[in-house]
């Protein structure tokens, strides 16, 4: 399988801290990776760097060959690379169906300007906007409340909406941080599904996430950081047998790492 | 918006109908000449606050529009006393130049947010007012003086406007051109807000980090928003030397530009029309208070501050509760 | 030399007590107060009425400046701001009441005191000449009072339980409510205190400036650029930009006295160039 996405050596400071330290790993096309890893272990920042929202402080990620770090956040999801984000983040006062919708701007062929006077090309773009939202919405199941003001939309919806945003830019590669917090088990399992789903549409995902049955049942393999540094890289059930995940996740508190 | 499209049009023949013929005819019929100066000032105020109501719709708080229509008249001025330039040239380059000056001083300050940017664009005008007074080419305190009035404007021999000088009503011709140019503004900010761009301004105001996820480029966005505002505050700041004849330090002060975001404030932030009706009512309410000599501040804040207590989301908001309880 | 940087303390130690007053009201209320300078003005007036006019001794005038401002802001917050920013959509209109409140402030002043500029006796007479530095005893009693009084908000915001609660509502308001802290309390505490310091500080400098009814907009501005160059919501960043603010004008009015008001000409160039590089100033939090 072809390489999507490649992160090599990439480090990132905050002042004495380092948040994300030499890490390397790859991900392929059409694959599910997870990042794990207790509290404060990195995932988020890792994150940030690759959807070039930080600057790394050495080390470099390419997508298809290609370096996207260092660039603007913009840029890079211009190259395919988008993330949704930890914390819920929507257009708080758009309907949900305009959410969707402006997030195709990527896709727009007319200039600013080109929508300012109303061309035929910005017509065809305002049309294939909204038909293409739409489908989306079905997919996520967010149909029946499409216009509903976003900031109205119960939590677990609110997660959908925000993986629906990231969907409607037509991404190469979408990066999830932890798309299934806060939902409960039947919402998360109606999650999966929806990810596998989108992956089978030919999409490339990587995921942060520690509700740990969901991860092992969904991820084709999965890194393990730990204060930042890559401590295991592998199948479910390799990492699931790794003597240094299972310290790992032992020293902190009682998260369960088994099924 | 929920009217209709004959409804819209309807709407908006009524409106130019009465700016344009109605109000020229009630005035001319009454004599109230003195009518055709509040009004082209309220259509020149509400130009410069429209420019504030769009930088309020990518999120930020402007308190600098005083600095650029500052700016706009004295280059129209300068442009028309050392160079000799008509004043008709003068408008849109007046104009272009704020813009132009503002895309320098808003790829630094955009970055900043909340009261961060609201204090830095205070602070520009200050600034602005102190570089006039300081500046050679401004001619310190003294300002500008003895503009002469727009000549004629004239398009391959065929005259399109006529010389304002040898006009015997010049306070219609002010008027007209002010209207003129306040619609037209209006109608652009119209088009801005209800097009794709609206909704990408709207998504910068609500979560800029978000939108440069999906792929919109903020700064570049913010810097145009921006430059436009500032296109209309030289507009009317060009405008308004041509009317007045003179330009000062303090033409255009802080006070100004606090006036400019109130305008806004008051008509409401989530409406286009929102500064024009702003502008309209703080004006000739100031203007009514005029009798009351020395209370005049005093009542016209107090009954700003009552105004905000009972409506402190803007005039137009009282339109939406009407509507959602009827 | 020592001149230039004893002028530029002793306007510090003025400037830094005015921002501790708006950056506080600023950090607990998320409110930016327009009408800071024209509380300053009205301190001003109330120490020129009863030190100035009535002769009753300078500390019953400074006290009664203190009280006074600190009531107008208690009742400032509990019957407008509070109201305005529950029913409102948006945080931006506490701006336009705040505006509102300045405008009313202007009139007030103007119709109670009226415009002429005012100064009252010195408080104490005689000047101080040693070192190479020339300062009236009155400069140097204003200045250290100045300081006496930073210190002393800095150690009630530390180690007082009022304090400590303003502190943890400043961090983080809802937390704070969790934690049981009464938020509406509290607000109104810190905004009669954030009031009551630019009242003080009126009654302080009347004494060597004077005052009168214009003044309360620029010294607005004035404390908005010390809060810019110091961190909004930040006592120490407000404090650091007192002094900053302080020293670049006692040295700016020194070095480019020939070319009149380029001292804040520059002042502010220097600044946007700062904010354009640290945008949040010396040390406040970052926004969004
Ligand atoms: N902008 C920043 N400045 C300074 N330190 C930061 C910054 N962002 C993150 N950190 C620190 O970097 C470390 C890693 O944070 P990060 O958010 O990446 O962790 P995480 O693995 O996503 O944790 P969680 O599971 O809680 O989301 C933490 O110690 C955090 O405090
Ligand atoms: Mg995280």
């Amino acid at each position: 399988m072809a390489e999507m996405l490649e992160v090599s050596g990439l480090t990132k400071r905050f002042g004495g801290l380092v948040a994300v330290n030499n890490v390397s790993f790859s991900v392929r096309e059409k694959e599910i990776l997870s990042v794990i890893g207790p509290n404060g272990a990195g995932k988020s920042t890792l994150f940030k760097l690759i959807s070039s929202f930080l600057k790394p402080t050495t080390g470099e990620v390419r997508l298809k060959g290609e370096r996207i770090s260092g660039l603007a956040p913009h840029i890079a999801a211009r190259r395919g690379v988008v993330r949704t984000f930890q914390e819920t983040t929507i257009f708080r006062n758009m309907s949900v169906r305009d959410n969707v919708i402006i997030a195709h701007h990527l896709r727009s062929k007319a200039s600013l300007f080109g929508f300012f006077l109303g061309t035929g090309a910005a017509k065809t773009d305002e049309a294939a906007f909204g038909q293409s939202a739409d489908e989306i919405l079905t997919l996520l199941g967010l149909s029946s409340l499409s216009n509903e003001t976003a900031r109205n939309l119960p939590h677990g919806h609110l997660r959908a909406l925000g993986i629906a945003i990231g969907l409607a830019t037509n991404p190469s590669i979408l990066l999830l941080d932890e798309p299934f917090a806060g939902m409960n088990h039947d919402e998360t399992m109606r999650m999966v599904e929806m990810v596998r789903r989108l992956r089978e549409r030919g999409l490339t995902i990587l995921l942060v996430e520690h509700d740990m049955p969901a991860v092992m049942k969904i991820s084709d393999r999965l890194v393990v950081l730990n204060f930042g540094q890559k401590i295991a890289e592998g199948t479910p059930s390799e990492i699931q047998a790794d003597e240094k995940v299972i310290e790992a996740y032992l020293g902190s508190e009682d998260e369960a790492i088994g099924l | 918006m929920t009217l209709n499209r004959n409804t819209r049009i309807a709407a908006v023949v009524a409106f130019l109908a009465i700016v344009f013929v109605a109000v020229p005819a009630a005035i001319s019929s009454s004599g109230r000449f003195d009518l055709y100066y509040t009004l082209t000032s309220v259509a020149l105020l509400s130009i410069a606050s429209a420019g504030v109501w769009l930088t309020f719709y990518i999120g930020r708080i402007n308190i600098g529009q005083g600095a650029y229509a500052l700016m706009g008249g004295y280059v129209s001025a300068i442009l028309v006393m050392n160079h000799g330039w008509s004043f008709w040239l003068t408008l849109p380059v007046a104009g272009l130049f704020c813009a132009a000056a503002s895309v320098l001083i808003g790829l630094p300050i955009l970055r900043l947010r909340g009261v961060y940017f609201a204090m830095v664009t205070l602070v520009l005008t200050e600034v602005a007012r102190l570089l006039a007074l300081a500046l050679p080419i401004t001619n310190g305190a003294k300002g500008i003086v003895s503009i002469p009035l727009p000549g004629a404007l004239s398009v391959f021999g065929v005259t399109l406007i006529p010389d304002f000088a040898t006009l015997q009503n010049s306070r219609l011709a002010f008027y007209l051109l002010a209207v003129t140019v306040m619609v037209v503004c209006f109608a652009v900010m119209y088009r801005l807000v209800n097009s794709r761009i609206g909704k990408l301004c709207q998504s910068l105001q609500q979560n800029e980090e978000l939108a440069s996820s999906i792929g919109v480029n903020i700064a570049y966005l913010r810097v145009i928003a921006y430059a436009v505002s500032s296109f209309f505050g030289g507009v009317s700041g060009a405008i308004f030397a041509a009317i007045s004849q003179s330009i000062y330090p303090s033409s255009f002060t802080v006070t100004d530009s606090v006036n400019f975001m109130l305008n806004c404030f008051l008509g409401g932030l989530g409406y286009v029309f929102g500064p024009m009706l702003g502008t309209l009512v703080l004006y000739f309410g100031w203007d009514l208070l005029f009798q009351t000599g020395q209370f005049q501040l005093l009542i016209y804040s107090g009954l700003m501050i009552v105004l905000m207590l009972v409506l402190p989301n803007g005039l137009l908001s009282l339109a939406e509760m009407t509507r959602k309880k009827g | 030399m020592e001149q230039v940087i004893a002028n530029g303390l002793y306007l510090g130690a003025q400037y830094a007590l005015i921002a501790l007053g708006l950056t506080l009201i600023f950090a607990l209320m998320n409110v930016l107060n327009f009408a800071h300078g024209q509380m300053y003005v009205l301190g001003g007036f109330i120490t020129y009425t009863i030190y100035g006019q009535l002769g009753l001794p300078f500390v019953v005038a400074l006290l009664a400046s203190g009280v006074t401002l600190a009531v107008i802001g208690a009742l400032m917050e509990k019957f407008l701001f509070r109201t305005v920013i529950r029913r409102s959509h948006r945080e931006e209109s506490t701006m336009l009441l705040a505006a509102a409140t300045a405008f009313f402030f202007d009139a007030v002043i103007l119709l109670l005191f009226g415009e002429k500029q005012r100064g009252v006796p010195k408080i104490v007479k005689g000047v101080f000449n040693d070192a190479g530095i020339i300062m009236p005893y009155d400069r140097l009693v204003v200045g250290a009072l100045a300081i006496i009084f930073i210190a002393a908000f800095v150690l009630y915001m530390q180690y007082s339980r009022v304090g400590r609660a303003m502190r943890a509502l400043a961090q983080d308001r809802v937390a704070a409510q969790l934690m049981g802290v009464r938020v509406d309390r509290y607000s109104m505490i810190g905004f009669a205190m954030g009031a009551m310091l630019a009242g003080v500080v009126g009654g302080l400098l009347v004494t060597i400036t004077g005052v009168n009814s214009g003044i309360g907009g620029p010294i607005s501005i004035k404390a908005f650029l010390m809060v810019m160059i110091g961190g909004a919501g930040v006592v120490g960043g407000a404090i650091a930009g007192g002094f900053i603010l302080g020293m670049m004008e006692s040295v700016g009015l020194t070095v480019l006295r020939e070319y009149g008001d380029v001292t804040y000409l520059v002042i502010f160039a220097a600044l946007m160039v700062f904010l354009s590089v640290r945008p949040n100033g010396l040390m406040g939090k970052p926004w969004g």
